[in-house]
């Protein structure tokens, strides 16, 4: 969402202009026209119906579900205004869970990106193996989050696992525990999943944005004797901003919705330590059959990604602006 | 003078021979789940007893048959084509379709259905999911392959849409100009001078969304509860329920589920970036 989107349709290149330039065939491009409409509404409308049907109307049907009581059956449920509001915000296990998201977003957004960034300058800067370096630093990200979640349960197994193998082997065997199964550190752990993955996303992004760093100011900075901190910081970093914040929006956004890896990972566990609003608005409608609460957290879930969105946006609208006056 | 440039560029080798080590090293570390995966699905059941995740130290296909055969896996292997290849095949159709429509052609009507496409962009799947169980249920469309597809291909429309726009929006007027000169009609335009020219385009969102519903886990999770027409993302979480017992054929099911990503994703690495750096806008 936000970032290069749409804003504004782009303007129908032909019809008029040609009107203009050929007068005496003016009665066949009205009849161009009408033959143009006709085409647009008949390309469009398989597409708009499917989004109607499968999009628009559930929305609709989620905006109904949170005034009523739900449980799956009843054909009428009971109108009970904004109870499902005041009951969540009430309910401590929302708010513990809703502690666990801005954890998971706060870790999830600037791990990636610090070491997503590293990375993409690391093999931006040599030329031999880069397809291979490319490959291995971001086939993490296209992988299906279950096959993740399954591999690194293994990683992180208490006994034979090569996390805790690997602890021992630098001697810190103290330090070795059964990462997913311990309410401090499962969160972290599961985390530390997430990181791997969303690098890989940051990479790619990055790395193509470097492309597109200016050499010429490069070679100036360099002839003016800087190091390559000083590069990084005056030179590639203003360059690759709007891309570096489209980026943070993306993973940040990511970790308000996150789902799959948690949900396969430890399902919540042990004893909701992992709930994330996304898990425990599942559990609700799904295990508890309460249709409505859960809509309503899901619901609740959205409204808060959209000031962030709608910040992150301007922000790299702003900067995207000066980069160009520049 | 010399002198000094040659030792530069000793300097400058060894930093770049540091480089790469650090590279390598840090690539392993990255492709290390992979190595896991493979290994523990290569080994014989008894050493997979034994020593689980120790690499390569048996070889075996077993895992994989038994994964294929008792663990459903050759079922699954099949529902995941039967649910990606349709709606991968609907979205890039429609929106192909939809693409060319808003970003060529003035039609009435098309200020409220392009607003319909960016409310489809921006609203999260999360969002609608749970009402969307109860539609698909009385629609009699759960747990069929035809209710799956169109929910998948509709979550992907929007954003393939936008991305075929791009594509066509940047094609010059001069070519339909030309074409309409020439006599001719609006379909031909559409699919004899313009679609040739964004094959690039298709080619990325075929891969792009071919992947993403492949990987789809909450779709099938939520909308095949019986299982009748498990994938492998939701198959392999259902295997994952029995954990700790049967590790190699875990590993092998595992295996199943992402060789045909990582097979796409070497061949196509081109593809894949596009659709995925273009995927990146919608969040």
């Amino acid at each position: 969402m936000t970032t290069a989107a749409p804003q504004t349709p782009v303007p129908p290149a032909p019809g008029p202009a040609r009107g203009q330039g050929r007068p005496t065939q003016a009665g066949s491009s009205a009849v161009t026209r009408k033959a143009q409409a006709r085409l647009g509404m008949l390309l469009v409308t398989p597409l708009m119906v499917l989004t109607a049907v499968f999009l628009v109307f559930p929305m609709a049907n989620a905006a109904y579900y949170v005034f009523v009581d739900f449980n799956g059956i009843d054909p009428s449920p009971p109108w009970i205004g904004l109870s499902n509001f005041t009951e969540l915000a009430q309910d401590p296990d929302v708010w513990a869970a809703f502690k666990n998201n801005v954890i998971w977003i706060v870790v999830g957004t600037t791990a990636p990106l610090v070491v997503g960034l590293a990375f993409a300058l690391l093999v931006w800067t040599v030329h031999r193996g880069s397809r291979w370096y490319r490959l291995a630093f971001f086939f993490p990200y296209v992988l299906p989050q279950v096959a993740v979640g399954v591999v690194w349960g293994w990683i992180y197994e208490p006994s034979r696992g090569w996390l805790n193998r690997a602890l021992e082997f630098v001697g810190l065997g103290s330090f070795t525990r059964g990462w997913l199964g311990d309410p401090d550190t499962a969160l972290y752990a599961v985390l530390g999943t997430a990181v791997w993955t969303a690098a890989a996303f940051v990479f790619i992004i990055v790395l193509s944005a470097l492309r597109n760093v200016d050499a010429d100011l490069m070679d100036a900075a360099r002839l003016d004797g800087t190091n390559s901190f000083q590069r990084l910081v005056y030179v590639i970093i203003p360059q690759i901003m709007p891309v570096f914040l489209m980026v943070t929006t993306i993973t940040l956004l990511g970790g308000f919705s996150v789902f799959d890896i948690i949900f396969v990972m430890t399902g919540g566990g042990p004893a909701g330590a992992t709930d994330v609003l996304g898990t425990y608005a599942y559990s609700s409608a799904f295990q508890l059959n309460r249709i409505s609460y859960g809509t309503t957290l899901a619901l609740i879930i959205t409204v808060l990604a959209i000031p962030f969105a709608v910040m992150m946006n301007r922000l790299q609208r702003r900067l995207s602006l000066q980069g160009m006056g520049a | 003078m010399k002198y000094q440039k040659a030792r530069l560029d000793t300097r400058g080798k060894l930093r770049l021979t540091g480089k790469h080590f650090l590279l390598i090293a840090l690539s392993i570390v990255m492709v290390f789940p992979l190595i896991l995966t493979i290994s523990t699905a290569l080994k014989t059941p008894s050493d997979v007893k034994l020593n689980p995740f120790g690499l390569f130290s048996s070889f075996s296909w077993e895992n994989i048959t038994t994964a294929w055969t008792v663990g459903s896996f050759g079922n699954y292997f099949l529902n995941s084509f039967l649910l990606t290849v349709p709606s991968t095949l609907l979205v890039v159709v429609l929106s192909t379709m939809g693409g060319y429509a808003f970003a060529r052609l003035p039609f009435p009507g098309r200020g409220i259905a392009f607003y319909v496409v960016v409310v489809g962009l921006l609203v999260p799947f999360f969002t609608y999911m749970i009402p969307l169980y109860f539609q698909l249920r009385g629609m009699g469309l759960l747990d069929s392959l035809l209710g799956v597809n169109l929910v998948l291909a509709s979550t992907g429309l929007s954003f393939g849409t936008f991305f075929m726009r791009a594509f066509f929006s940047d094609l010059p007027a001069e070519l339909d100009q030309a074409a309409r000169v020439d006599g001719a009609s609006e379909w031909q335009i559409f699919l004899r001078v313009m679609l040739p020219l964004v094959t690039s385009g298709i080619g990325a969102l075929s891969v792009f969304t071919f992947l993403t519903n492949w990987n789809n886990f909450l779709v099938p999770l939520l909308y095949i509860p019986s299982g009748e027409y498990r994938p492998l993302t939701t198959g392999l979480y259902l295997f994952l329920g029995g954990r700790s017992i049967d590790i190699g054929p875990l590993a092998a099911g595992t295996l199943i589920t992402i060789l045909p990503v990582i097979v796409l994703f070497v061949a196509m690495q081109k593809q894949v970036t596009q659709g995925f750096l273009s995927g990146a806008v919608k969040g």
